[in-house]
């Protein structure tokens, strides 16, 4: 993987970022920076367009105008694999892992993913101790090396998408970004991704969308508010809870 | 999850033992037991001609209380389906299993090919009572020592029956007939003896094996043809005559012996009254053996017999013939085959010896479907009464064995119909 | 873990030198329905890597078992090859006619997934099917083409112990290396596509260009099936290649147990005898040949080698009962 000497530069760099649909513009002129080790989520209410932004800087969707940067290197027409070479992972809303297999084969297709071994047919898996020692070492870090053989569908909905994110982890991303990690989990299970995001690699850049701001609160420092497509606050989450804009926009009067 | 595998695998081990233990215990002893196989297709669309085929041989089996001159018979059926491969791993079964000193019978002409070769391979006498394909007792015969024929050459009828057609004045004929090795071979054997004696053959159609609507071949008849040749099975037998009178098509139609079998007779309606056709056999034969025959047969089965019982009652009586001269013990597979080839004999069908290729020499009668009363019977009914007979006809017909044997065997393109227009 | 599974693995070797052993003892017929049982398990484990592995529902595995067998007997009859040592070039050259075939047919069929996959794998079959019944010049038609005796080069095939030597060698060799192919890193994909297919392309995997490969094997193995089973029973005909065919090789895996690979050798085994042993008892043994594979998609949806795990589950508290698995996992 080449990672490049950034120099204390940005791992992720948004420079006027837009994306319209016919007339809609579901994302305006988004600028943004997260560095090494970052902890920042993106807010808004319903239709705001954050999850058009992720699809954007995902490589999802192609932007219609503006620049994203990974590693100062400009990666607007990227296709999502090649951004996923260069350190980006992503989580989605949806969960999709591969139910009626364990928790270790889940992990263990994620990190063959990204190898040429994957298309071996001669050796037996199980004999790439690489691959196995980097499944160990994630399950272990994320607390389910003990469960490592527990078929995913027996998992609760909580672990299954605590799981998700440990196979975004497996690409050795640099920036993991998060879509709702905290959707749809009781408010037990929120404290616990919001623990677990906590116990992730401290030099991991985290750039999350969710709805339930006890998580946001804890687990990240800044804060962009989206409205229609634009940031319209962004500061330390302090200054977000403070912020009478936000109020607004959230009681749905702005 | 390889415990899973182990543990269903001792399951396979034990379904096998149990099979294995089944087919030893088949074994037999009896010094005086004539064990005899007899393939037919007792179930799927042929199932009604398997019924005929087998209820043949039981008859004759019951008759004498199953003793051919001191031989218990042990008379073991197996389903063949029609099907050659089928065919073939039951035969398998009854040499192996039942060790069986003979097997009879297989449907299909392509089942006779199929079982053939076995019965050289596995060094058992195949007694094809049905099967017509022509090579086996013409090309192929060195191939198959132990192999015996009591049937009939596919075109053997057919010869006769060409010369047939010339004297009834028709000069051009159209063939339509079921596209396969048995429907080319019938073709074939009427086209060689018509156009030797100057009638032309001048359109050939193939509508597939299991053909029901003919819509699209029936107006591609030629209109100035002097008479229609056919050649259907099953299914096909019964609605290719209707749909040709349908059509309004009143010219004279000659058939394969087949197409109007007693089997699918009573099943037909009047517009196959006046059809003529060619074979070996029919139930309508006025002799006093044969009307003996169709009574008893009747009688214990409730229908007129076909060719198919016919054929393996005659064959059954042949065997006993064989027995009887052995005195009831098995002479070994080449002896066997031997003592029968040589066999001359009354039958239902009339006398019947082999000839040196080991295939029957027999009289062919030209029939003519009416509707009359017969044997006895009270009722009106559709019968293949004989109009024309031609005796002790060879499978070489006029021909001779050498020059005939030096053709290609009939087939799709042969002989090439020269007189297409 | 790996222990446990070094002891699985014993076990079916066990009984896989129980067969060879005890097999050459029993009757004659046996001997030979134990060489079909092997032949048609090879065919059944290569549509256990599309069916049980890939989830790919092929109806069309009998083309590539017709392709093996008609090159042999056309090889053979028209051009006496492979009735000596050469016997072995026709091995090999059948694996390859049949894979490149598959090869072919995959373009057409792998975009496909579900029930449209077994559509088209059913129509490709058939074409396969009328390509023998029509092809009268080259297949014979209807007729299909009888073989001459089995080679004899040293090694007498045609003695049927032998032959069965020979075929069982050839399954061992399958078993093993079909088995080394699901627990490789391709194998586990294949599972990983099977599950969700999506979720694979997005973790950087190309599914197409798998479950073709997957494909192309599957039909190499067919192809092997396929010149075993010419020789093995001596005709070709278009029987070999009918829809029923590939009907059975499919039930044959359901029956075992898909995604077990043995359990399709089980299953064919099965079949096969039961084919033999009904049809001679019972007219209607088709009815319960049948039965027996609606009760076993009904009630046992992991086949015969789900069994003991669902006796397992049924000793178990509900709530774990209920989660009995259909298909087996990747890793053991």
């Amino acid at each position: 993987m080449a990672i490049r000497n950034t120099g204390g530069a940005a791992v992720l760099e948004l420079r006027g970022l837009s994306k319209n649909f016919g007339g809609l513009n579901a994302v305006q002129g988004v600028n943004l920076k997260v560095f090494p080790g970052d902890r920042k989520a993106i807010i808004g209410p319903n239709g705001a367009g954050k999850t058009t932004l992720f699809n954007v800087i995902t490589g999802v969707l192609p932007a219609s105008s503006g620049a994203a940067l990974l590693f100062g290197e400009n990666i607007t027409g990227w296709p999502s694999h090649r951004r996923t070479a260069l350190g980006m992972a992503r989580t989605f809303q949806v969960t999709s892992l591969f139910p009626k297999l364990t928790v270790l084969d889940n992990v263990l297709l994620a990190i063959k993913g990204l190898r040429r071994s994957k298309y071996v047919m001669w050796r037996p898996l199980s004999s790439y101790r690489d691959v196995h020692d980097k499944a160990r070492q994630l399950l272990e870090s994320a607390g389910y090396w003990d469960r490592r053989d527990v078929e995913v569908r027996n998992l609760s909905h909580g672990e299954r998408r605590q799981v998700e994110i440990v196979l975004g982890l497996a690409s050795d991303p640099k920036i993991l970004l998060l879509d709702e990690p905290a959707a749809g989990l009781a408010s037990g299970e929120s404290r616990e991704m919001a623990q677990f995001l906590k116990r992730l690699d401290p030099g991991l850049a985290i750039l999350l969308i969710e709805h339930d701001m006890d998580v946001v609160f804890d687990v990240v420092d800044h804060i962009s508010v989206l409205h229609f497509g634009e940031v319209v606050e962004e500061g330390t989450t302090a200054s977000i809870r403070a912020s009478a804009r936000v109020q607004e926009i959230y009681l749905g009067t702005g | 999850m390889l415990s899973k595998i182990a543990r269903s695998l001792s399951w396979g081990l034990v379904a096998v033992g149990l099979a294995a233990g089944t087919g030893m215990s088949r074994e037999s002893g009896a010094a005086q037991e004539l064990r005899i196989g007899f393939l037919a297709p007792t179930t799927g669309i042929f199932a009604q001609i398997g019924k005929d085929m087998t209820n043949g041989f039981q008859m004759y089996l019951d008759e004498v209380k199953g003793d051919f001159a001191g031989a218990k018979v042990k008379f073991i059926v197996e389903d063949e389906e029609g099907k050659p491969p089928v065919g073939v791993r039951k035969v398998e079964k009854l040499i192996r299993q039942d060790k069986v000193h003979m097997f009879i019978g297989g449907l299909l002409a392509s089942t006779g090919y199929a079982l053939a070769p076995v019965s050289t391979r596995l060094k058992t006498v195949y007694v094809a009572s049905i099967p017509a394909a022509d090579d086996l007792t013409q090309r192929d015969s060195a191939k198959f020592p132990l192999l015996v024929r009591t049937g009939w050459t596919s075109s053997q009828p057919n010869h006769p029956f060409g010369e047939w057609a010339c004297e009834q004045g028709y000069k051009r004929i159209v063939a339509i007939a079921a596209d396969y090795a048995f429907g080319h071979e019938v073709v074939g054997g009427f086209q060689r003896a018509f156009e030797a004696c100057g009638g032309r053959i001048i359109q050939k159609i193939w509508p597939p094996l299991g053909t029901i609507d003919f819509g699209p071949f029936i107006p591609t008849l030629k209109k100035d043809a002097d008479a229609i040749f056919t050649l259907m099975v099953g299914p096909m037998s019964l609605q290719f005559p209707k749909q040709l009178a349908s059509a309004g098509i009143k010219k004279p139609v000659l058939g394969g012996g087949t197409s109007y079998d007693e089997f699918v007779l009573p099943s037909m309606g009047d517009e196959v009254i006046g059809h003529v056709s060619a074979l070996q056999y029919s139930a309508a034969l006025e002799t006093p053996r044969n009307a003996a025959f169709v009574k008893k047969y009747r009688e214990k089965y409730g229908k007129v017999p076909s060719y198919y019982s016919e054929s393996n009652y005659t064959t059954a009586q042949m065997i006993h013939e064989v027995m009887k001269k052995t005195k009831g013990k098995w002479p070994g597979a080449e002896q066997f085959v031997k003592l029968l080839a040589s066999i001359q004999l009354e039958t239902a069908r009339g006398p019947v010896r082999l000839d040196e290729m080991k295939n029957p020499v027999h009289n062919v009668y030209i029939r003519k479907v009416e509707r009359k009363k017969l044997h006895g019977y009270a009722k009106d009914e559709l019968w293949n009464s004989v109009v024309k007979t031609y005796p002790n006809v060879s499978q070489f017909w006029k021909f001779g064995k050498a020059e005939f044997l030096k053709q290609p065997v009939y087939s799709r393109d042969f002989p090439p119909c020269k007189f297409c227009e | 873990m790996t222990m446990d599974n070094r002891r699985k693995i014993l076990m079916v070797v066990a009984a896989l030198l129980a067969v060879l052993v005890i097999t050459p003892f029993s009757g004659s017929y046996v001997i030979v329905l134990v060489t079909h049982a092997l032949i048609f398990g090879i065919l059944a484990m290569s549509l256990d890597i599309l069916l049980g592995y890939t989830g790919l529902p092929s109806l069309g595995q009998a083309a590539y078992l017709g392709m093996g067998a008609y090159l042999t007997a056309v090889l053979a009859t028209r051009y006496q090859f492979g009735l000596d040592w050469t016997f072995w070039v026709v091995v090999v050259l059948g694996i390859l006619i049949a894979a490149a075939t598959a090869a072919f047919f995959g373009l057409f069929a792998i975009r496909a997934t579900g029930v449209y996959f077994l559509m088209i794998t059913l129509a490709l079959g058939m074409c396969v099917w009328g390509l023998a019944y029509r092809w009268n010049s080259l297949t014979g038609g209807d007729n299909g083409i009888v073989l001459p005796p089995r080679p004899e080069f040293g090694i007498e095939l045609a003695d049927d112990v032998t032959y069965f030597y020979l075929v069982f060698g050839f399954f061992a060799v399958s078993l093993a290396t079909l088995y080394l192919l699901v627990r490789s890193p391709f194998g586990h994909s294949l599972v990983g596509i099977r599950e969700n297919e999506l979720r694979m392309r997005i973790l950087g995997y190309n599914t197409w260009l798998h479950k073709y490969i997957a494909f192309i094997i599957a039909g190499g193995y067919g192809g092997l099936a396929g010149v075993l089973w010419a020789q093995a029973h001596g005709l070709v005909s278009p029987e070999d290649v009918i829809l029923a065919t590939s009907v059975d090789a499919l039930l044959m895996v359901v029956l075992g147990g898909p995604g077990t690979l043995v359990g399709g050798a089980i299953g064919a085994g099965i079949v096969v005898f039961l084919r033999e042993y009904l049809s001679t008892l019972v007219p209607w043994w088709q009815y319960v040949l049948g039965g027996v594979y609606v009760l076993t998609i009904l009630y046992l949806p992991g086949g015969l080698m789900g069994l003991p795990e669902r006796i397992r589950g049924s000793r178990m508290p509900a709530a774990v009962a209920g989660e009995v698995k259909s298909l087996p996992s990747v890793s053991h």
